[in-house]
């Protein structure tokens, strides 16, 4: 089952990808076989059946001893964090134009 | 089998440079002749850092030499997955999104390594942004598998795999996400192991599914792992999801005194699920043979059911391309990597003309971005947005608690899950390249693992009748890494004799 191309081009916007006319039509085709696929998770009975967003259930680092500190430590240097950008100006990123 | 095993594993290595019998500057110019010797052939490396490594080993030097003690891992040569930030070293996470990209910090195990003395020689090929079964969508050409070259290596840390199986390093770290260390592991005859979920830092870990990312290590034997894992294991402040310090386990990260341990007495579970169709015939031989060798040295054997393993696929693809497609909106073209502007606005006829910056956007991902990425991405902002999210992003959460559950009953009655890690030997380089699907189900015995945020091995067992290599999964409870370390030191240490 292809997902229809509307849907797709409406995907993609979301995920900001450039799709070329060839890549929407093949992926349709790829993607609507994988969801087909994913489908199967419908028939399974959930019922009170809470979703899993952690697995371990275990309390990370921080809360070990309640908050930690807030305390300053070295970070990232300004030039070390605008070293591999493509480009910058006046010491910051620089975009193309989002407003008219 | 076309190369010997590794010269020398990590603890033997280790101990000759602390003892000075050998020195670590003759131990990386050995690694790296060993690199440019094979590597040629097995695109392992991604890039060697030839110069920083040599730099590490004089520095290691210099140290015994003022009687300084030596780290546990003093002049041991550790290949890093290329999805692992290294401070002035090229990372590019077999992408071409990535492909000049210089971290500006190293990861937390990475500065481990190096604070244990380890030497770093280089990045290993890997799937791109780690999406991939087989190696083969690395931007940067496919790994061969030292066993056999026209199969693949396995992936997504492939490279990894590689470097130790044809021993050009003694180690490795892979990152494993629904199988990308154990599965490569098995495919090369090499020790592959996925830590519990939360016991290695993953800060510095190019992000790709974040509820399912663990780091982990290869070896060319089980001891050896074992010390690499206890170096990269513990508490990091700079990860929120990494496992504090009160919560190591009955016996913290001892994992290398865990081998050797009496494994007298150890209940196993069989799942016959992981028995099924489509596992090939020579696999489960081997892996009966593996598990009727631990039952006779003293293991107790029986069934255990995990119901839910069918749908670990499903559940799998719909959760870590959800994550992805977040994860992987930071590649935008602004902050590092790449950036492409197109002259003029090819979307204009297809609707409402976009700004310039939303034009860079589209431009930059769809030019870093290959085939695979894309399309997890796209499949995971379908199974997020409006109108999908109940039907398949939250229900396959759900589905996810039944697949623990079932774990937490089989646990309630074995020690340790045994199984084999994929159903098949290292499948041919361009096998299922045509046919996602596919090669999503060859990952269908290492996905409940990482669902559920378990421990997990992948350790040799008997090959085929054509030398292929074939993995022996052992699954422990969460933190229960050392009865995973007793009893694949054991199974290591039978076959050998």
């Amino acid at each position: 089952m292809d997902l229809d191309l509307e849907r797709i081009r409406h995907v993609a916007t979301l995920a900001e990808l450039s799709l070329t006319e060839e890549e929407e039509r093949r992926l349709a085709g790829e993607i609507g076989r994988i969801v087909a696929y994913v489908a199967e998770l419908e028939a399974i009975d959930t019922t009170d059946v809470p979703p899993t967003a952690h697995v371990a259930g275990i309390e990370p680092t921080r809360s070990e001893d309640g908050w930690r500190e807030d305390v300053i430590k070295p970070g990232l240097s300004h030039e070390d964090a605008l070293a591999a950008a493509p480009q910058v100006e006046h010491g910051g990123f620089a975009v193309p134009g989002f407003v008219e | 089998m076309t190369r010997s095993a590794s010269p020398d594993h990590v603890i033997a290595v280790a101990e000759r440079v602390q003892r000075g019998e050998t020195t670590a500057v003759g131990v990386a110019e050995a690694a790296l002749a060993r690199i440019d010797g094979s590597d040629k052939e097995l695109n392992a490396f991604l890039t060697v850092a030839r110069e920083e490594v040599l730099e590490q080993a004089r520095a290691i030097d210099a140290k015994r030499a003022r009687g300084e003690a030596l780290g546990p891992l003093a002049g041991v040569p550790i290949a890093l997955k290329d999805a692992l930030c290294t401070r002035g070293v090229r990372t590019t996470c077999g992408s071409k999104m990535l492909e000049g990209w210089v971290p500006p910090y190293d990861a937390t195990v990475v500065a481990k390594l190096r604070a244990a003395d380890a030497l770093l020689p280089g990045k290993t090929n890997m799937d791109e942004f780690a999406m991939g079964s087989s190696n083969e969508s690395s931007a940067y050409g496919p790994v061969k598998n030292p066993r056999d070259l026209a199969r693949a290596p396995g992936g997504s840390s492939g490279g990894s795999a590689v470097a130790v199986a044809s021993g050009m390093t003694p180690a490795a770290l892979g990152s494993d996400t629904g199988g990308s260390i154990r599965q490569p592991a098995s495919f090369t005859g090499t020790v592959g192991v996925k830590p519990t979920y939360g016991r290695v830092s993953r800060f510095g870990l190019v992000a790709f599914a974040s509820s399912l990312d663990q780091i982990g290590p290869f070896a060319s034997d089980v001891r050896g792992a074992a010390r690499v894992l206890s170096v990269i294991a513990g508490p990091d402040d700079r990860d929120m999801t990494c496992l504090g310090a009160a919560a190591r386990g009955p016996e913290g990260d001892r994992f290398e005194e865990a081998c050797g341990k009496s494994i007298k007495g150890l209940r196993l579970g069989v799942p016959e699920e992981y028995f099924a169709k489509g596992l090939d015939p020579e696999v489960e031989a081997s892996v009966r043979a593996a598990i009727a060798r631990l039952e006779a040295d003293g293991c107790t054997v029986k069934k255990v059911q995990l119901a839910h393993t069918r749908h670990a696929v499903a559940t799998y693809y719909v959760l870590a391309t959800a994550e992805a497609s977040s994860n992987l909106a930071r590649f935008d073209g602004v902050r590092y990597g790449l950036r492409v502007e197109p002259a003029h606005v090819k979307s204009a006829e297809k609707g409402p003309t976009k700004s310039a910056l939303r034009t860079m956007y589209g431009a930059t991902r769809d030019a870093g971005f290959g085939a695979e990425v894309k399309r997890r991405i796209l499949l995971g902002t379908f199974v997020l947005s409006a109108g999908y999210y109940d039907a398949y992003y939250l229900k396959a959460q759900k589905v996810r608690t039944l697949i623990r559950r079932d774990f937490d009953a089989a646990f309630g009655e074995v020690d340790a899950i045994v199984c084999p890690t994929a159903p098949t030997p290292a499948f041919l380089l361009g096998e299922k390249t045509s046919d996602p699907l596919s090669m999503y189900l060859s990952d269908v015995y290492t996905l409940p693992a990482s669902l559920a945020g378990l421990p997990a091995i992948s350790v040799p067992c008997a090959p085929t009748r054509a030398g292929l290599p074939v993995g022996l999964q052992i699954i422990t409870r969460a933190l229960e890494e050392t009865t995973m370390f007793a009893l694949a030191s054991a199974w290591e240490s039978a076959s050998a004799s």
